[in-house]
């Protein structure tokens, strides 16, 4: 195997790699927390919605 | 038929530049095309100007004469970390704080006349310089193959710069951009690997036999590793403020857009570079012995294709060139127009007004671009030595202490882009007259920059940032482009908006993954090909 070409394929993989990894540390630390919350909000109004309908 | 392809190439600008222009009804249109930019065009238009006449020219070149590695196993990678940099840390920092040109952001963070000249100097010349340098060079080879006289080919190429940059401003660029996107893309889908197929991956590996180390990353020159090492950091810091790129993201719809094109558009640096390398590599099969080697992909296109895709080769090549020109010389034009006379000379101008003088500032810049084009002074050499980089010794330390310390002041601002810069050019210009030796490996820019940074700790830990400074830091770490994006959404509507992030989240996760599986299998293949 020839290790030099194996490096420049390797960093071209690479370069990948780690934009999609900052990519998905994004969405994971500064979206996920927010959809959650927005979601469990919801829940919240929809099931105090059912809540008003049956008293 | 290279004349033809030319004058079609040419049309294509000036038609969409017109189309396009009929879209600008004010200042944020011309500017950042109101914000509206969606993956494709912003991919489109960060991928263009990414892919310039010198990676098909002089790099192709390099990669013919040396081996395919020299360049690009190193030296290319730091240029695709700074290009990541650029997109998804300072850009899309800069964009959360609504920052329209980089210029802005010292503007914003420092409000002090003295630092927004400097930047602005450093970005006039950085960008005309290394722009103009591009031009020449790519105008001479394209002058010899299409045989119009190269004045000719430069005032033909400014004309239709000024259409598209003047009436479009950076919608134009953008969607220009975009289209012409697709026939670089020819070159590395279909082209290049059409001249790898003739030239076989046995021949093409048996070049190490006739050409010793040709397949190793100190390639036929036996360059040392620590060349090599030299050449990866500096593209990285070459890549990751220059403006070129960093303001692709500013006309972006929204923070999704940013993160899908940081996929994609990264993806395609190396996909675009790596493949018109090994094409070169398998010129040396198929047409050994060219001494001109900046011609090898233009040889190629025109000897060892069919004639219609060695046509779209060419365009391919003119679309790089005009790319990297529009986005270099559009944001010239914004300099002046909005950072300069608008910003720093207090003018309050209307909608109308403002749009005026932005496509004036682009009508001069075009008219100057073109004088020194076809003059070609000789000091526009000595200027684009140290263009390119000036962003890197120049902005980065002083961008990103202003981005992250909360000490950073005008004082270090000031200090570190003076210092940096006058470094990078005293230490380069004793180093190449031989009145001093450079440590083995080490770049005149690596040192500037250190001295850059080391100017910007002293000065900002000797002085006090004042009130302003420190309010709009504090103001700055409340921002970003994942709260706007948030807050745009539920503008809708709680459920609406709720529905529309998750099937934006959704989108950017598969693009991601999918992403991943193409890089591993379009470089695996290859590394299979060559590596055994």
């Amino acid at each position: 195997m020839n290790t030099d070409v194996f490096i420049l394929f390797f960093n071209s993989f690479l370069t990948t790699v780690l934009s999609v990894a900052a990519v998905v540390w994004i969405l994971r630390k500064q979206y996920l927390p927010v959809i959650k919350q927005l979601e469990q909000e919801e829940q919240e109004d929809m099931s105090d919605e059912k809540h008003h309908e049956h008293s | 038929m290279t004349q033809t392809i030319f004058f079609i190439v040419l049309a294509i600008y000036v038609v969409l530049g017109g189309i396009v222009a009929r879209y600008i009804k004010n200042r944020d249109d011309f500017y950042v095309m109101g914000e509206r930019g969606s993956t494709v065009l912003i991919v489109g238009t960060l991928s263009a100007t990414y892919l310039s006449a010198v990676t098909l020219l002089g790099i192709a070149g390099q990669s013919y004469a040396e081996g395919p590695l020299v360049i690009a196993a190193l030296g290319s990678f730091g240029a695709w970390i700074g290009t990541l940099i650029a997109v998804i840390y300072i850009g899309r920092k800069m964009k959360a704080l609504d920052c329209k040109t980089m210029p802005d952001f010292f503007e914003k963070r420092f409000n002090n006349k003295t630092v927004s000249i400097i930047a602005l100097i450093i970005m006039i010349i950085g960008l005309l310089g290394y722009g103009v340098i591009q031009l020449i060079g790519a105008g001479l080879v394209l002058s010899e193959v299409t045989g119009i006289s190269f004045s000719m080919m430069i005032i033909l190429f400014t004309l239709a710069l000024l259409v598209f940059c003047a009436l479009g401003g950076m919608y134009g660029v953008v969607v220009t951009d975009t289209i012409m996107l697709f026939t670089m893309m020819a070159i590395s889908v279909v082209i290049a690997p059409l001249i790898i197929g003739q030239a076989g991956f046995a021949e093409m590996k048996a070049l190490s036999e006739t050409i010793p180390f040709y397949w190793t990353i100190g390639g036929a020159e036996e360059r040392p590793l620590g060349w090599s090492i030299s050449q990866f950091l500096v593209w990285i810091l070459f890549f990751s403020c220059t403006p070129a790129l960093v303001s692709r993201v500013f006309p972006a719809k929204n923070d999704f857009v940013i993160l899908k094109s940081a996929v994609i558009g990264v993806f395609f640096a190396p996909f675009m570079q790596v493949i018109v390398f090994i094409a070169a590599g398998g010129m040396q099969v198929l047409q050994p012995g060219i001494e001109n080697t900046d011609n090898v992909m233009v040889l190629g296109f025109l000897n060892h294709v069919p004639d219609a895709l060695g046509g779209i080769g060419l365009a391919g090549l003119m679309a790089s060139i005009m790319s990297t020109a529009s986005t270099l010389f559009v944001l010239t034009g914004f300099a002046l127009a909005r950072d300069l006379y608008e910003h720093l000379f207090d003018k309050k101008l209307s909608e109308q007004k403002s749009l005026r003088v932005g496509r004036y500032a682009q009508i001069f810049v075009a008219a100057i671009v073109c004088a020194i084009a076809i003059a070609q002074p000789s000091a526009i050499y000595w200027i684009s030595i140290y263009a390119g980089a000036i962003f890197g010794v120049g902005w980065l330390p002083t961008v990103v202490g202003g981005l992250e310390w909360r000490r950073m002041n005008s004082k270090a601002a000031i200090g570190s882009m003076l210092i940096g810069t006058a470094t990078f050019i005293l230490v380069d210009e004793l180093a190449r007259n031989e009145i001093i030796t450079l440590p083995v490996h080490i770049d005149s820019l690596m040192i500037s920059f250190a001295v850059a940074v080391l100017a910007l700790v002293v000065i900002a830990l000797s002085t006090q940032p004042n009130q302003y400074e420190l309010d709009y830091y504090d103001f700055m770490k409340q921002q970003s482009m994942s709260k706007n994006t948030i807050e745009q959404f539920l503008q809708e509507g709680r459920s609406k908006g709720l529905a529309k992030l998750k099937k934006e989240y959704k989108q950017t996760v598969v693009i991601s993954i999918v992403f991943i599986g193409i890089a591993a299998l379009v470089w695996g293949y290859f590394f299979v090909m060559l590596g055994f």
